[in-house]
C-alpha cells in the first residue's frame, strides 16, 4: 500500500474517512459548548456544524477573519438601513461591487482606473476627448482615399509639438476648436513641422515603434499627443460628410433620436454601395410595406395593426411638413444624379478628357400630325348612317301642323322613313309630288314638323341600331346612356307604355329614371293581371279567389296583410300548403309570361325598341326579382316603414318610460334568425326563400331520419326552464295572440311551417309544447322530470282522433286514475291530452314487438316505436336497471308516481293507437304528409283549447 | 339683410390645440364650454368665450369621432376609432368606463336627458344602449334593424333616432314599441332634431339636407349648395329654427332659411373640410371645427 502512494502524484484533497468526521463533529461540538469565545479574536476558528474551518470574508479568503461566526465587527455584518416611508418611498438598491469589498480592497481596485474626476475636468475635456476618439474610429471605419492601411509611421508617438505648446500657451485648450481659421492653419502648419522635425529625429525610434499598436501610444507618457496629431488629421472628416439635406446648419433631426440616425446612415452608405436609389422611405421601414396615407402625425402603437381607419381620409392638409421623418427625400435625386456623372467623369481614361460638348445627342421626333378633319371613330357607311349624318344637329322643336290627319301622317311617315332609309324619302317624294298631303317633304306645309319628327325618329333608331347591331361601337365620349350600358351587358329590355315612348323622345333620348320605373312597377300590376286571366285554379272559384287575392298582395308590395286571420275555415298548414302552390303558380305564369315576352322580343324587334328601353338584370327568370327591386326603388323618398320594436325593460327604465310590452312574452328572438330577418323583405322575396327553407327542410327532414336516437337523447337531457317557455309561448302565441301583429304572426307562422315540415320537429314540438305547459302552468313542482319519459311521439297521431274505436284494457289498476286526478290540478284540456297520450302507451306495451316488426310504417314512426318501446320495455320490468341508455336511467327517479298515472290513464284511451297507426301508414313520406300531420297537430290543438274555454 | 345680421357670422375666437383634425366640437348643456375631439386621439374642454383650453383629455387609443356632455357637465362620454365607449368624469379626467361591444368605429355618442344612458352608433351597423347606472359594461339594448354604417345619433325624451348611410332615418319610439323608418334614398351623414321636436334635419350625401316631419315623415324642405359627398359633416339648426346650418366640404358653411331653403349667407369658415358644427343652446353663438386643426367660435 505504502509503495503504492508513493508512485502516485495526489490532486486535490482526499476524501476522509467516517472516524475523522466523527472527531472533527465531536471537537466542534465541543467548540460550540466550550470556552472558545474565551480565547482572543484572532486565535478564535470558526467551524461549521461538522466541525470544518468556516469561509468568512467573500474576497480576501480570510478564514479568521472577523470575531466568532462574524467579520468585521462585534456585531457582524451590519445590515443595510433600510427605511421606507409613505413620503420617503425606498428605492431597489443597486448593489455594486464596493457594496462588498474592504477598504483596502477599495483601494487596490481604485488604483487600476486613473481619471480626472468630474470636478476637475473643468472644460468638459474628457468628455471632447471621447467624442473625438469615436470621430476618428469612424473615420478608420469609413474607406480612405488611399487605398490600404495608413503608413504607421505617420502616426509615429512624438513629444507634443511647439506648435501645441505654443497653443497652449495662446490659451488654445484642447478639444476646442480654434476659433481664427489662420491661427488653426498656422497651428497646423507648425504642428507638421515639429512632426517633422521629431521624425528626422528620432527615425530609429520610429522604425522601432512602427510595430506599435495605438492602445501604447495612448498608454504611453503623452497619450494626448497623438490625438493632437489626429485632431489635424481628423478635420477633413467633418468635410467628407457633406451637407445633403434641407436641414438648417447645425440642425440635428436626428438629436432626440438616434437610433434613426443610424439607419439613415447605413441607407446612405448602401446607396452609395448599390449606385442605384432604392425607393425606401422611414415610413415604410418602420409600418412595413402596407401602403395608404397614414394620418399625420399621430402614428400607431407597436402591438397595433395598421388598419383602413389609420389612413387619412381628410387628405387635403399635409402635417407631414412639420414633422422631421421625410424631408431628406427631395435632396436626394440630384445627389444622386452628380454621384453618377463623377463617376463618370473619373471613367475617363487617364490623359483623356471628357468632350465639353458630344456629338451624340438623343434626336427627337415629332409625333405625327394629324390632320384636323380626321376621326377617330370609324364609320361604316350604310343606309342608316348615310342619313343621319345630316340630321345631327337637332331641328328646332315645332308645334305639330293644327291638322290632325297632316300631323299624323307625319308621324307615321318619319317612323317610316326613320326605319326604311332616306331613300324612301325620295321615292315618296317623286311619287307624290303632285299630292297635297305630301307637301311636307318638299318643304312646304309640316316641313318642319316632319324633320323634327324625322331627327326623333332617327335618333331612336340609332340607339336601336346600336342594340341590334352589337358591332357598332357606342362612343366614348357621349356620356354612355342606360340603352348603351344595358345592351353592352346583355341585359333585355321590357316593354314599355306609348306614353312612355313620349316622354323619353321629348326629352331626346335620354332617361327620366323615376317615371321608367314608376311604369315598369305598373308593368309587373299588368303582369299580374295577365295572371289573373290565366286561372290556373279554375275548379276551385275559391281557391282562385284566393290565388288573385294573394297575387295582389304579393304585387302591392309592403308587409302581408293580416287577412290571414281571415280564412280561418281553413287550417294554417293547409294554408301554407295552398301559398306554396299559389307562389309556384304565380312563378310559373311569370315565367310563361316573361317567355313570350322574350318570344314577341325576338319576333318582332321593332316593335319594343320603338319604346324607351328597360333593362333588367338578364335573363327570364330573373323577372320577379326585378319586380322587387322596381318597387323599392319607384316609390318616392322618402318612404316610411313601420316595424315593430321591443325596447328592453332596463331601456325604459332609464328612460322613466312605462315598457309597451310590460307583461307581454318575450318576442322569439329576432333578426338572427334566417326566417325572421325574411319579415322585413319584400313578400316575393320573403315567399321565394320561404319556399327555398321549406323545401331545405324537406331534405332535412329526409336526413333527419337517419338520426333518431340523438333526437331522443336531446330530448331527455334536462332542459333549461327557459326553452320550454320559449318554444310553449311560441305555441301560446299561436293559440292566443291572434291578434297580434301581422308580421310576427307570419313570422311564426313561417316557422311553423317550418316546424311541421320535419317529422322530428314535429315531435319534439309538441313534446315540448306539452312539457312546457306542464312545467310553466300546472305541473308540481315535485315532478319536474315526469314528461321526460313521456313518449312524444304519439301525440299527433292520436290526438287527430280522438273517437275512435274503443278497445279498452282495464288490466291495471283504475284506481290510480283517481289518485292521478287528485293530485295533479291539471287543467281539463291538457289533462286529457296527456292522458291521451299515456293511453297509446298501454297497447304498445302490451305489443311493442309487433310494432317494431311491422313493415308498413314509415320510418319515423318505427323510430319512435322503438323509442316508445323501449320505454315500455323498461316499464315492464320495474327492478331492471336499463343503465344503457342515459335517459331512462333519469326517468327512474320520478318514474313512480308518474306510472301511476300513466297506467290510469291507460285504459281509456289506449285504443287510439291502432288507429293513428292507421292514420300514419297512409302517410308517405312525401312533403304532403308533413302538412297534412301539421293540420292533426294544429287541428288537435285548437280542439284542445277549445274544451279549455 | 336683417337676417344675416342676426347670424353668428364673426369669428371670435379661434381655438388652437388639437394636432390633426378636429372632428366633433360640442357646447355643452349650457353652452359655457365646449368640448372637442379630434384625430390626435384627445377630447378638450374649452371655454370659447374667453378661448382658453382648460383641460385635455387623453385615452383613447384612436381619433375620437364624438363627445357628448351630461345635462349636469359632470361626466361626458367619448368614441371613435377604437371601438369603444368612454364615460369620462369631466373634473377628474379619468374614465370611469368604457363601454366595449361595437364591432367597429363609434360614429356618435348621445347621453339621453337624464344621463342614465349612454346610446352609440357604430360602423357595425348597430346602435348600441350602454347603462350608466349600474357597473353593467353589456349594452342594455342592442338595434340592429339598420343595414349600414349608423353616422349619427338622436335622443329625445321618449325616442331614439338613427341616421344611417342605408339612407335611412329610424326612429325607435319607446311608447309605444314601435320602429318608424323613413328611407330618404341617400346616405344620412347627420341628423339634428328641431327645437320644437316636431322636424329632423338630415344632412345626406348628395349634397343636400332633407327636412322631414316626424310625425308623417313628409319632406318638408331641401337645402343644398353646399358639398357633402364623402366627409361626414354636421348640420344643425339654429335656435329659433329660423335657418338650418350646414358645414361643406369646401370650408364654408351656409346658412339657409329654413321655410324657403334659400342660401341665406355662406363664408370661409375654414381652409379645409369642416366637420362639425354646433349651435349654442341658447345664444347666437356657433362653434365650427375642421381638418385644418382649429375651432372656431363665431357670433353675430
Amino acid at each position: 500500500m505504502a509503495s503504492d502512494e508513493e508512485d502516485f502524484v495526489f490532486h486535490g484533497t482526499p476524501i476522509e474517512r467516517e472516524e475523522e468526521i466523527a472527531s472533527r463533529k465531536k471537537k466542534a461540538v465541543a467548540g460550540a459548548s466550550g470556552n472558545l469565545r474565551t480565547l482572543p479574536a484572532w486565535k478564535q476558528e470558526v467551524t461549521d456544524e461538522e466541525g470544518r474551518r468556516r469561509f468568512h470574508g467573500a474576497f480576501t479568503g480570510g478564514y479568521s477573519a472577523g470575531y466568532y461566526n462574524t467579520v468585521g465587527s462585534k456585531d457582524g455584518w451590519a445590515p443595510q438601513s433600510f427605511t421606507s416611508s409613505r413620503k420617503n418611498r425606498a428605492g431597489a438598491r443597486k448593489q455594486s461591487i464596493s457594496d462588498f469589498l474592504d477598504e483596502d480592497e477599495k483601494a487596490d481596485m481604485e488604483g487600476q482606473s486613473l481619471s480626472a474626476s468630474s470636478q476637475f475636468d473643468t472644460f468638459g475635456f474628457t468628455a471632447a476627448e471621447y467624442s473625438r476618439k469615436q470621430v476618428e474610429k469612424e473615420q478608420h471605419e469609413r474607406p480612405s482615399a488611399i487605398p490600404g492601411p495608413v503608413p504607421d509611421e505617420l502616426i509615429a508617438p512624438v513629444s507634443e509639438s511647439i506648435g501645441v505648446k505654443l497653443l497652449l500657451k495662446m490659451g488654445w485648450r484642447r478639444g476646442h476648436s480654434i476659433k481664427d481659421v489662420r491661427a488653426s492653419s498656422d497651428a497646423r502648419r507648425e504642428a507638421r513641422k515639429a512632426f517633422l522635425a521629431f521624425s528626422t529625429d528620432e527615425n530609429t525610434k520610429e522604425t522601432s515603434d512602427s510595430m506599435v499598436s495605438e492602445t501604447e501610444v495612448e498608454t504611453s507618457l503623452d497619450p494626448q499627443f497623438s490625438e493632437d496629431i489626429k485632431i489635424s488629421e481628423s478635420t477633413p472628416v467633418y468635410v467628407l460628410n457633406p451637407k445633403q439635406d434641407l436641414h438648417g446648419l447645425g440642425y440635428d433631426p436626428f438629436k432626440h433620436a438616434p437610433e434613426f440616425r443610424e439607419k439613415k446612415r447605413s441607407r446612405l452608405s448602401a446607396n452609395k454601395e448599390a449606385g442605384f436609389r432604392k425607393p425606401l422611405s422611414m415610413k415604410e421601414s418602420l409600418f412595413g410595406p402596407k401602403s395608404g396615407k397614414i394620418a399625420p402625425g399621430f402614428g400607431i402603437g407597436a402591438l397595433e395593426e395598421l388598419d383602413v381607419e389609420d389612413e387619412d381620409v381628410y387628405g387635403g392638409y399635409d402635417f407631414d411638413q412639420t414633422y422631421v421623418i421625410e424631408d431628406e427625400q427631395p435632396a436626394k435625386p440630384s445627389n444622386d444624379n452628380r454621384l453618377r456623372l463623377t463617376s463618370k467623369e473619373h471613367d475617363v481614361l487617364p490623359g483623356f478628357g471628357a468632350a465639353k460638348n458630344s456629338d451624340y445627342s438623343m434626336e427627337r421626333f415629332n409625333p405625327p400630325k394629324i390632320p384636323k378633319d380626321f376621326v377617330t371613330r370609324h364609320k361604316f357607311s350604310g343606309p342608316l348612317e348615310a342619313e343621319t349624318k345630316p340630321t345631327l344637329s337637332a331641328p328646332p322643336d315645332v308645334p305639330p301642323p293644327a291638322d290632325n290627319n297632316l300631323k299624323l301622317l307625319i308621324e307615321g311617315f318619319a317612323t317610316f322613313v326613320s326605319r326604311c332609309g332616306k331613300l324612301y324619302e325620295d321615292l315618296s317624294r317623286e311619287k307624290n309630288q303632285s299630292n297635297q298631303l305630301f307637301d311636307f317633304l318638299r318643304g312646304g306645309n309640316g316641313h318642319e314638323y316632319y324633320a323634327r319628327r324625322l331627327w326623333e325618329e332617327q335618333q331612336k333608331r340609332g340607339d336601336q341600331s346600336k342594340l341590334t347591331i352589337d358591332v357598332k361601337p357606342s362612343s366614348s365620349v357621349q356620356k354612355m346612356t342606360a340603352e348603351e350600358r344595358g345592351s353592352l351587358l346583355g341585359e333585355k329590355p321590357l316593354q314599355r307604355s306609348l306614353k312612355e315612348t313620349d316622354t323619353s323622345a321629348s326629352s331626346g333620348g335620354s332617361f327620366q329614371f323615376p317615371t321608367n320605373l314608376s311604369d315598369t312597377f305598373t308593368k309587373s300590376a299588368s303582369t299580374q293581371e295577365a295572371a289573373d286571366a290565366v286561372k290556373p285554379f279554375k275548379d276551385d272559384t275559391a281557391k282562385q279567389e284566393r290565388f288573385e287575392q294573394f297575387l295582389k298582395e304579393k304585387y302591392k308590395g309592403g308587409l302581408r296583410s293580416t287577412d290571414f286571420n281571415r280564412v280561418n275555415s281553413m287550417s294554417e298548414s293547409a294554408r301554407a300548403q295552398e301559398r306554396l302552390d299559389f307562389e309556384s303558380a304565380a312563378e310559373a305564369i311569370e315565367k310563361g309570361k316573361a317567355y313570350k315576352e322574350v318570344r314577341r322580343a325576338t319576333e318582332r324587334p321593332l316593335d319594343f325598341l320603338a319604346g324607351g328601353l328597360q333593362f333588367t338584370s338578364g335573363g327570364t327568370e330573373q323577372i320577379k326579382d326585378t319586380g322587387v327591386v322596381d318597387m323599392k326603388s319607384s316609390t318616392t323618398y322618402p318612404k316610411r316603414e313601420e316595424f315593430q320594436w321591443r325596447p328592453s325593460p332596463l331601456l325604459c327604465k332609464r328612460f322613466d318610460l312605462p315598457d309597451p310590452f310590460m307583461g307581454k312574452l318575450p318576442p322569439a328572438p329576432r333578426a338572427r334568425n334566417k326566417m325572421d330577418s325574411l319579415i322585413f323583405m319584400p313578400d316575393t322575396v320573403k315567399a321565394a326563400s320561404a319556399r327555398q327553407v321549406s323545401e331545405s327542410q324537406e331534405h332535412k327532414k329526409e336526413t333527419s331520419i337517419e338520426e333518431p336516437e340523438v333526437e331522443v337523447e336531446v330530448e331527455n337531457v334536462e332542459r333549461p326552464v327557459d326553452l320550454y317557455k320559449a318554444i310553449f309561448s311560441d305555441d301560446s302565441e299561436d293559440d292566443e295572440d291572434q291578434v297580434m301583429n301581422g308580421k310576427i304572426q307570419e313570422g311564426q307562422e313561417k316557422k311553423n311551417e317550418a316546424a311541421a315540415s320535419t317529422l322530428n320537429r314535429l315531435i319534439a314540438g309538441d313534446f315540448l309544447e306539452s312539457l312546457g305547459k306542464e312545467l310553466g302552468f300546472e305541473v308540481p313542482s315535485d315532478v319536474p322530470y315526469q314528461e321526460g319519459t313521456k313518449p312524444m311521439e304519439e301525440e299527433n297521431k292520436s290526438r287527430s282522433k280522438p273517437e275512435s274505436s274503443s278497445e279498452k284494457r282495464p288490466d291495471r289498476s283504475g284506481f290510480k286514475e283517481k289518485v292521478e286526478e287528485k293530485t295533479s290540478s291539471l287543467t281539463l284540456g291538457s289533462e286529457d291530452e296527456k292522458s291521451r297520450k299515456k293511453r297509446e302507451k298501454s297497447p304498445r306495451k302490451r305489443s311493442g314487438g309487433n310494432d317494431l316488426s311491422s313493415p308498413s310504417e314509415s320510418s319515423g314512426d318505427e323510430r319512435s316505436k322503438k323509442r316508445s318501446s323501449k320505454k315500455d320495455r323498461y316499464r315492464n320490468n320495474d327492478s331492471e336497471s336499463d343503465s344503457s341508455s342515459d335517459y331512462h336511467s333519469r326517468d327512474k327517479q320520478g318514474s313512480r308516481s308518474r306510472r301511476k298515472r300513466r297506467e290510469s290513464s291507460r285504459e281509456k284511451r289506449s285504443s287510439h293507437k291502432k288507429h293513428s297507426k292507421h292514420h300514419r301508414s297512409k302517410k308517405s313520406s312525401s312533403s304532403k304528409l308533413v302538412y297534412s300531420s301539421d293540420e292533426d297537430r294544429k287541428e288537435s290543438k285548437r280542439e284542445k283549447r277549445r274544451r279549455r274555454d | 339683410m336683417s337676417a344675416t345680421a342676426e347670424l353668428p357670422t364673426k369669428e371670435a375666437h379661434v381655438l388652437k390645440g388639437h394636432e390633426g383634425a378636429v372632428l366633433a366640437a360640442r357646447f355643452n348643456g349650457d353652452g359655457n364650454y365646449a368640448l372637442t375631439c379630434g384625430k390626435d386621439r384627445t377630447i378638450r374642454l374649452w371655454n370659447p368665450h374667453r378661448g382658453i383650453l382648460i383641460k385635455t383629455y387623453k385615452s383613447h387609443g384612436r381619433e375620437v369621432r364624438d363627445v357628448h356632455v351630461t345635462s349636469d357637465n359632470a361626466k361626458f362620454c367619448s368614441c371613435g376609432g377604437d371601438r369603444q365607449v368612454y364615460y369620462w368624469d369631466v373634473s377628474t379626467g379619468r374614465v370611469i368606463r368604457k363601454f366595449r361591444g361595437h364591432d367597429g368605429e363609434v360614429n356618435a355618442v348621445k347621453f339621453n336627458d337624464s344621463s342614465s344612458v349612454v346610446v352609440s352608433a357604430g360602423f357595425d351597423r348597430s346602435l348600441r344602449v350602454w347603462d350608466c347606472r349600474s357597473h353593467s359594461v353589456e349594452p342594455v339594448q342592442i338595434i340592429d334593424t339598420f343595414l349600414d354604417t349608423v353616422m349619427s345619433v338622436v335622443l329625445t325624451k321618449t325616442e331614439i333616432i338613427g341616421g344611417s348611410v342605408d339612407g335611412t332615418v329610424r326612429t325607435f319610439d319607446m311608447r309605444i314599441g314601435r320602429e318608424m323608418s323613413d328611407n330618404l334614398g341617400q346616405p344620412v351623414n347627420c341628423i339634428s332634431i328641431s327645437n320644437d321636436g316636431n322636424c329632423v334635419l338630415a344632412g345626406c350625401l348628395d349634397s343636400t339636407l332633407r327636412l322631414l316631419d316626424r310625425t308623417t315623415g313628409e319632406l318638408l324642405q331641401v337645402y343644398r349648395g353646399h358639398i357633402s359627398k364623402s366627409f361626414k359633416t354636421d348640420c344643425c339648426l339654429t335656435n329659433s329654427d329660423a335657418h338650418v346650418i350646414g358645414g361643406s366640404e369646401d370650408g364654408l358653411v351656409f346658412f339657409w332659411d329654413l321655410v324657403d331653403a334659400k342660401v341665406v349667407s355662406k363664408f370661409r369658415a375654414h381652409d379645409l373640410v369642416v366637420t362639425s358644427v354646433s349651435y349654442h343652446p341658447k345664444e347666437d353663438c356657433m362653434l365650427t371645427s375642421s381638418v385644418d386643426g382649429t375651432i372656431r367660435v363665431w357670433k353675430k
